[in-house]
């Protein structure tokens, strides 16, 4: 729950959420010339990666706190 | 534009999280101050981030576009001479009272420092203006889904406003200014990608050079004389009108966006909130800003990228970023797109209500109506306020509809009221012989005096009402001339009946005006946790952009 209350977990969640959808449609149904989906996809799943990993640093080093 | 299951896929996750943040919240808030204040708890990193996306509503996203079409880089004149300064001005000097005073709001402050009229003129005439504003947004929203989607009107109004209905009144400001955040990121990153891909299409920076004329590719050249810049503005209208009273009146004064600083943990959060905002705030050109030159030089080089032309025949430079929305993005991404529109119309909508909601309850209600009740009792009388609030916005969007031109009648109202404001604010602030009944009869008159330029003026059809004495060349310089003209009116009336009427005791304004209050010392403190520092900084990055791009 804690964690849930976190903003950059649920940011990252979203991001990652999009992310993935995007890079799947891109291998499943997009055209394989239109790279723009892939592209965004990874970025946003690295975003995504950035914010769980602060979110988590944050967890350890400041339990109390959201 | 068809939208793909993908699309409208991305649309749900992005209504299931913004909905979800409000039912997590929910269990939080306990009293009125949760509600409407967030208990000033909000971390630093949060209240910069929903500084500048209180402001990232539709006329920013959408309309700074078209202005960045219309105007081409001289719109940078918003960011890099009035907002950026004016953010600094707030974090430097104006916020150790707003936050120091312990006032729960912008009017509450000018009770501490005036009077209680002059709070209840200021509380009535910001309540007046966030609910239109909140359903001016909510109509675009519905406008822009019905042009480009196809959408029904009143689904998207009813659908958009019970959306923010719900995590307003769930998680209240906490949720408005958490959602802002996540808003503001869904915006950068959705809105980037078609930037990078219209500037790539256009040939890069040297296309977009090559393609568009020459008066729209610079900052301040052509200043000496309205007609020769295209927003038509003269050096007067531009740094006093926009960089400094306009954009001062609008930061400094504001209770929407002040209100995100002053959630903050403790006053050095606080002064650096709207000092670290600055620095996106530098950036955002890029975003919202290009796009506009990006799609000139495209139609000068293709023919899909032509922008529809409204009953009139006038160009409807609205529609920029929807054009290269359907023209680059494919689906997949354009979900993203329309999901970041849809954030940029719904932030600005929830900033508003929230803004609205804490000062009907703290500034009217509580003042005037029920003055000792329990926070308990606050906090539903914040809820109901959020609904009301909700409902007459519903309502103005529907009285938008039906005018043209209430838009601008809005921008034209905000330098009506928040010109003059700024006045008050610099004289009570920093002028402790300034008086209540000053500030009072000062307010009014200067908003007077904005209206009365405004009936004698005209600009693109638009004012000379009561006689036509002078002609702007654009919009946008009759309301900049308005804001000086109305700014110089109260700053002069105020000083003047000041010295005839009686002024309060000295002890009463500790903490309330400059010379009387105890500076925050940042001595011992790191340069980035030091306002002044950050600040000087911020500054000196963008006197150096004004000059790359003069």
């Amino acid at each position: 729950m804690k964690k849930l209350l976190d903003l950059r977990f649920v940011i990252g969640l979203f991001f990652l959420v999009v992310g993935v959808l995007l890079v799947g449609y891109h291998f499943i149904f997009s055209n394989a010339t239109e790279t723009i989906n892939v592209w965004c996809g990874i970025l946003f799943i690295a975003f995504a990666v950035m914010m769980l990993t602060l979110s988590k640093q944050e967890q350890h080093k400041n339990p109390q706190e959201n | 534009m068809k939208l793909e299951i993908i699309d409208y896929t991305i649309i749900a996750i992005y209504f299931l999280f913004v909905i979800g943040i409000g039912f997590l919240l929910k269990r939080q808030i306990k009293t009125g101050n949760d509600f409407l204040m967030s208990n000033r708890s909000i971390p630093l990193w949060i209240t910069s981030l929903a500084f500048i996306s209180a402001n990232l509503g539709a006329q920013e996203v959408l309309g700074m576009a078209a202005n960045g079409a219309k105007y081409g880089l001289y719109t940078v004149h918003f960011y890099w001479l009035g907002a950026v300064t004016a953010m600094i001005f707030l974090g430097v000097f104006m916020m150790p009272f707003y936050y120091g005073s312990k006032a729960r709001s912008v009017p509450e402050y000018l009770k501490l420092r005036f009077d209680e009229k002059t709070r209840t003129f200021n509380a009535l005439t910001f309540a007046v203006m966030t609910v239109f504003s909140s359903g001016v947004s909510l109509y675009a929203l519905a406008m822009l889904m019905q042009t480009i989607l196809g959408w029904n009107f009143d689904i998207s109004i009813w659908a958009a406003a019970s959306v923010v209905l719900v995590y307003t009144f769930l998680g209240g400001l906490t949720s408005a200014v958490y959602n802002e955040v996540l808003q503001f990121f869904l915006i950068v990153l959705g809105i980037a990608p078609l930037v990078f891909l219209g500037v790539h299409k256009a040939g890069g920076w040297e296309g977009i050079v090559q393609h568009v004329e020459d008066a729209k590719l610079h900052v301040w050249k052509g200043l000496d004389s309205p007609a020769h810049n295209p927003m038509g503005v003269d050096f007067i209208g531009m740094v006093f009108g926009l960089g400094f009273v306009l954009a001062f009146g609008y930061w400094c004064t504001d209770f929407l966006v002040v209100q995100r600083a002053m959630i903050s943990r403790n006053l050095n959060d606080a002064r650096r909130t709207p000092i670290i905002a600055a620095v996106p705030k530098i950036l955002m050109p890029l975003i919202v800003i290009l796009p506009g030159l990006v799609i000139l030089a495209l139609q000068k080089q293709f023919t899909n990228f032509n922008l529809p032309v409204n009953a009139n025949g006038e160009t409807n430079y609205n529609m920029v970023l929807p054009t290269l929305l359907q023209q680059l993005y494919p689906s997949g991404i354009l979900g993203v797109g329309i999901t970041a529109l849809i954030a940029s119309f719904m932030s600005g909508m929830a900033g508003n209500v929230t803004a609205f909601n804490t000062v009907f309850t703290f500034d009217i209600y509580q003042t005037h109506i029920k003055k000792d009740a329990s926070q308990k009792h606050y906090l539903i009388i914040g809820k109901i306020t959020t609904v009301i609030g909700i409902l007459i916005s519903i309502g103005t969007a529907y009285i938008a509809r039906g005018y043209n031109s209430i838009m601008d009648l809005l921008q034209l109202v905000f330098s009506f009221v928040n010109a003059p404001l700024f006045a008050t604010f610099a004289l009570g602030m920093f002028w402790k012989r300034t008086t209540g009944h000053a500030a009072f009869w000062g307010l009014l008159s200067g908003t007077a005096a904005a209206a009365i330029t405004h009936g004698l003026t005209l600009a693109e059809g638009k004012g000379a009402w009561i006689a036509k004495l002078h002609t702007f060349y654009s919009g946008t310089s009759q309301a900049f001339n308005i804001a000086w003209i109305a700014f110089v009116v109260c700053l002069t009336l105020t000083a003047i009946i000041s010295l005839v009427t009686k002024p309060r005791e000295e002890k009463e304004l500790v903490g309330l005006v400059y010379s009387l209050t105890s500076k925050p010392k940042d001595d011992n403190k790191a340069w980035y946790k030091n306002p002044l520092w950050l600040g000087l900084l911020i500054l000196l990055v963008t006197i150096v952009l004004n000059i790359i791009f003069f």
